[in-house]
């Protein structure tokens, strides 16, 4: 039995013929990414449907708490509310990459798994940084704050400056492909574990039974509650959170 | 079936991505976020509202009270006012019965008197009348002589005089 773990599905490729951007590939990635989509898209009009001003719903009362969790999280951490505008985009942001990590619970590919989803969420990310930075400061003015506080710092400014949306991108993407890694070696493990074990029955019965990694119930059901729910809600949660302290930073003077 | 390597940049995929984050930002806005301010705004426009109303109603309820108090004290003050009034004047009416009272009693006495005293001038006359007679009488008997009751009539007057004088 050999243990590999294996880059996203490629389903189709299209080819387009376009130098640097190359194939249009439709993988796991993208497809599971459509599925999120749709599941955020089924779950919005669910809470929403049959809206009442008295005498709400639980599923009404879920839909409020939701908006104001996503506002509240917004005016918190940027104290006020300037940046309202951003609210659908962080609450957005929060439930693709929650129900991303989430969904290889039950047995999908993670979107979230693959560096190029969240290479684009942190260049995103990064342009509404700079976009929010040269807004309050001015194009000269952003230009100067590299120079700061001597000339000579310019390229280390310029590269912490990189290093943002790199290190939002790689841990996001590090600690979801991790869980997935340490997953597929418990089962990995726990399947030859079972297999030595069971194998040890003398004859028929026991090589039958060996083949059944029996072993593979019950430990790894504890140990995704950290790698996949825990890790899942905590860099959805962090990802969102370094979004709205960048943003809300970059728009003081 | 073919893999992707485990740690790269797919530039479609990239691509895509932004899309679908923007499209996802769109549908969540326009699906979960308007229909659900939109609720929010109604109800604190409608409790705002309720809370006028009820703003209003009490300013209202504090109006009629303070009127009902002055109308009471107004129609208290009238009752003692007319109380008063009663009680003065039962007490004129009082004062002018008893007074009329104590009038006619004085003129029942006044009257009474006067007729005593003519009734007393009456006996008295009758009484000197009767007594002259008497007189009369008593002195023709004492003279035996024939007294014209007319010629004496005077002598005997101006003695019952002195007779009714002297008693």
């Amino acid at each position: 039995m050999e243990f590999s773990i294996e880059g996203a599905k490629i389903f189709a490729r299209i080819h387009t013929g376009i130098p640097i951007l190359g194939d249009f590939l439709i993988t796991e990635t993208l497809v599971v990414s459509w599925v999120v989509m749709g599941i955020i898209l089924v779950l919005c009009l669910f809470l929403t449907h049959d809206l009442k001003v008295e005498h709400i719903t639980k599923r009404q009362a879920v839909a409020e708490w939701l908006v104001e969790l996503a506002t509240n999280f917004v005016r918190n951490n940027t104290g006020g509310t300037k940046f309202d505008a951003l609210i659908p985009f962080i609450a957005a942001l929060f439930s693709t990459s929650i129900i991303s990590n989430l969904i290889c619970l039950v047995g999908v590919w993670s979107p979230t798994a693959d560096l190029s989803t969240e290479a684009a969420w942190a260049v995103v990310v990064f342009i509404m940084i700079t976009a929010t930075k040269i807004k309050t400061n001015g194009l000269g003015g952003y230009l100067k704050g590299y120079t700061q506080p001597i000339a000579v710092m310019t390229p280390f400014n310029v590269l912490s400056e990189l290093a943002t949306p790199v290190s939002m991108a790689c841990r996001h993407f590090g600690n979801i492909l991790s869980g997935i890694v340490i997953d597929g070696l418990i089962y990995w493990a726990l399947a030859l574990a079972s297999s030595a074990l069971l194998g040890l029955i003398p004859g028929a019965v026991g090589r039958v039974l060996s083949q059944i990694p029996i072993l593979d119930v019950g430990i790894p059901a504890i140990s995704s509650l950290y790698f996949d729910w825990f890790t899942g809600f905590m860099q959805a949660f962090i990802f969102c959170m370094l979004t709205t302290m960048y943003i809300a930073n970059a728009a003081e003077e | 079936m073919e893999t992707q390597s485990l740690v790269t940049i797919v530039p479609w995929t990239f691509i895509a991505t932004i899309l679908n984050l923007f499209l996802t930002m769109l549908l969540v806005k326009k699906f979960l976020f308007k229909p659900i301010n939109n609720i929010l705004e109604k109800r604190r426009a409608l409790s705002e509202k309720e809370l006028t109303q009820a703003r209003a109603a009490r300013e209202e309820a504090d109006g009629l009270k303070a009127e009902y108090e002055s109308s009471l004290a107004d129609a208290r003050s009238e009752a003692a006012a007319i109380l008063q009034n009663a009680q003065r004047e039962a007490q004129v009416k009082a004062d002018q019965t008893i007074r009329e009272a104590e009038q006619q009693a004085a003129g029942i006495r006044t009257r009474a008197e006067a007729d005593i005293a003519q009734e007393k001038k009456k006996a008295i006359n009758e009484a000197k009348d009767e007594i002259g007679g008497l007189a009369m009488d008593i002195a023709g008997k004492v003279v035996e002589k024939e007294i014209r009751e007319e010629d004496h009539k005077k002598l005997i007057d101006e003695f019952l005089d002195k007779v009714g004088e002297t008693t």
